[in-house]
């Protein structure tokens, strides 16, 4: 710690220090309520619009530009695209993580590879978008695609998973990890008995987070994904609906029936927030309790060998 | 593939530069000091510095540099303080049973979809700006001899510089406070409670503790919000007003920032066979993602690599 400045105290002024000390706490009040007065009106807003328009018909017939119908595909399409994403995430988020943590812990490798996962995590999503476009779409000719959009939401959550199975696979003891190599374990073993099962309550919520953020994207998807009225035919050249683009279109578009949808999609992709990141909350608590149950049998297998 | 993140910047810093080398030479030092953005005439290629371009094409993108710096940093101006007595009053002044509660539905904002806080702030808080805060501000605040050079002019739509800074810094506010909560959790107890004893108010605790004790996380913190907000699209793409080929005239006026203009300009960037309307765009966003991470990497180095347990940008 270096400089930490200095704290002065005028002795003189009693009244006016504790008339300051209640003005901030009125300010902090009245900032915070302004904060949750804000997130009360946009959770209305979406909800109360969502509610007089949702129906079985718009969540299961798929959309015919905006001259009503529903938004069946786009509810699909952006779980197909979080689900391509993942897919391309998750295996290289844990390798990535174990390798930091349990191989290469302080090789000037792995700093390079934190300070590019940092990097990374600060790409505006609309590069990432351009990037997509540039390499995926045109580059490697997959067009406005599945892989060409789960690929670039993959691009924004790899350093998200990467840096939270991490922060959990570093909170393991050393110990543990070093008697396991001590008894003759190799890497794959400790990676699948010690770091994975461990970790687990910390990467599964890493992940349910990181759907939660990538559902709600647009602009990496705008020239990856583009748009589709109907369902995608195939991983390739075969665009796709997602949920948050119904959304930029009812403002866009500027008819009744597209800012109705457009609430609704709205609404839908709250509720998978709000599930998303509760869930992730329970996960985090779940899954040691779990986990340590189960890992009592594992480890005595271990100190058999 | 413990290398892919290293491989994904290579990959896209390697296609940006691929594709911007055409407008790095046609445009030159222009391209930062123009504020003309003209595709040229459609069909017509000509040959130009050994580039092929729509003639008459001219790339500048100052507008849009204005205003990506001036909608964040009313932003942060915006955001700073009041993520700054957020904290301390989740901190100090109320009971502690509740702060976890408190944190966690501040977080509950950087979860809502940029997407969906521009369609609120394009439906619900651009009439109310237009119809009451804005004149209001214009006519009140713009009558006044200094401020009035700040706060004067016309009122033409609720859209541009105000509505595009209030969304941002609803947005920033959950990083940049989840930070500063992090850090006075940080403090050690020591010192909070020698500061105590000497009969400090807790406010003399919290500003000490945030502008002092540990300055380095409340500017790391800021620098984070602010690389979130230089990049942010969707939001400002629908609220900012899509201003072009001129700066902004008043705190009223529409603005447009640069990646708002990549996500609204590729659709007509596909219509220059010449290619040179894409290649801008490139060079553009290689811009775009250098300010945005000069900012964030700063940030996260002054703040320390725990700060933030990862927040995205959008």
């Amino acid at each position: 710690m270096t400089d930490t400045g200095t704290i002065e105290i005028k002795w003189n002024s009693q009244s006016w220090r504790d008339a300051k000390d209640k003005i901030v706490m009125v300010m902090g009040y009245l900032v915070l309520g302004t904060m949750f007065l804000v997130l009360g009106l946009i959770l209305e807003y979406v909800t109360s619009g969502a509610l007089s328009h949702i129906s079985w018909q718009v969540l299961t017939t798929s959309d015919t530009f905006y001259q009503g119908g529903g938004i069946y595909q786009a509810i699909v399409g952006t779980w197909m695209l979080v689900g391509v994403g993942l897919l391309l995430s998750v295996p290289p988020g844990i390798i990535g993580s174990l390798y930091i943590v349990g191989i290469a812990p302080s090789t000037r490798l792995t700093s390079v590879l934190r300070v590019f996962t940092d990097v990374l995590t600060s790409v505006p999503s609309i590069v990432i978008g351009l990037f997509g476009y540039f390499a995926l779409v045109t580059y490697l000719g997959w067009n406005f695609s599945l892989m060409a959009g789960g690929f670039a939401l993959s691009v924004m959550m790899l350093p998200y998973i990467l840096r939270v199975s991490e922060l959990s696979m570093k909170s393991i003891p050393r110990e543990q990890v070093q008697s396991a190599y001590a008894l003759g374990a190799d890497d794959i073993q400790v990676a699948g008995r010690i770091y994975i099962p461990q970790a687990l309550a910390g990467i599964m919520s890493g992940i349910l987070l990181a759907i939660s953020i990538a559902a709600g994207e647009t602009a990496q998807l705008l020239y990856t994904a583009e748009w589709s009225t109907g369902l995608p035919t195939g991983l390739f050249n075969s665009p796709v609906g997602y949920l948050s683009y119904v959304v930029y279109q009812g403002e866009n578009y500027g008819t009744y029936a597209a800012r109705n949808l457009a609430m609704v999609a709205a609404f839908i992709l709250i509720v998978m927030v709000l599930v998303l990141v509760f869930l992730s909350k329970i996960m985090d608590r779940l899954i040691p309790a779990i986990s340590r149950f189960l890992n009592e049998p594992e480890k005595e297998k271990v100190a058999k060998k | 593939m413990a290398l892919t993140p290293v491989l994904i910047i290579i990959g896209i810093v390697s296609f940006l530069f691929f594709y911007s080398y055409p407008s790095i030479f046609y445009n030159g030092s222009n391209f930062l000091t123009s504020i003309t953005w003209y595709t040229g005439l459609q069909g017509n290629v000509v040959q130009s510095h050994g580039f092929s371009v729509q003639s008459g094409a001219s790339f500048g993108i100052l507008v849009f540099l204005v205003g990506t710096l001036l909608t964040s940093g009313l932003a942060l101006l915006i955001a700073l303080p009041a993520s700054f007595f957020i904290s301390i009053s989740v901190e100090f002044y109320l009971p502690s049973r509740i702060k976890s509660i408190l944190i966690s539905f501040i977080e509950l904002f950087a979860g809502i979809p940029s997407v969906v806080y521009g369609f609120w702030g394009v439906l619900f808080l651009e009439p109310i700006l237009y119809n009451y805060i804005e004149p209001w501000m214009s006519a009140s605040l713009g009558s006044i001899p200094v401020l009035g050079l700040v706060f004067g002019g016309q009122v033409t739509s609720g859209y541009g510089i105000i509505i595009s800074a209030i969304i941002l810094s609803i947005m920033i506010i959950p990083i940049i406070t989840s930070v500063m909560t992090n850090s006075l959790d940080k403090a050690p107890k020591e010192v909070r409670e020698s500061i105590y004893s000497m009969g400090a108010t807790k406010w003399e605790v919290g500003r000490y503790l945030l502008s002092s004790f540990h300055k380095s996380s409340t500017w790391g913190g800021a620098m984070l919000g602010l690389g979130r907000a230089l990049g942010e699209t969707m939001a400002v793409w629908m609220v900012a007003g899509g201003l072009q080929g001129a700066l902004p005239s008043s705190l009223y006026g529409t603005i447009n920032t640069m990646a708002a203009w990549i996500a609204s300009q590729l659709d007509s960037a596909y219509m220059d066979s010449s290619g040179m309307t894409i290649s801008a765009l490139a060079e553009l966003s290689l811009i775009l993602m250098g300010v945005s991470l000069i900012a964030s990497v700063i940030g996260r180095r002054i703040a320390g690599r725990g700060a933030l347990r990862g927040y995205q940008n959008d």
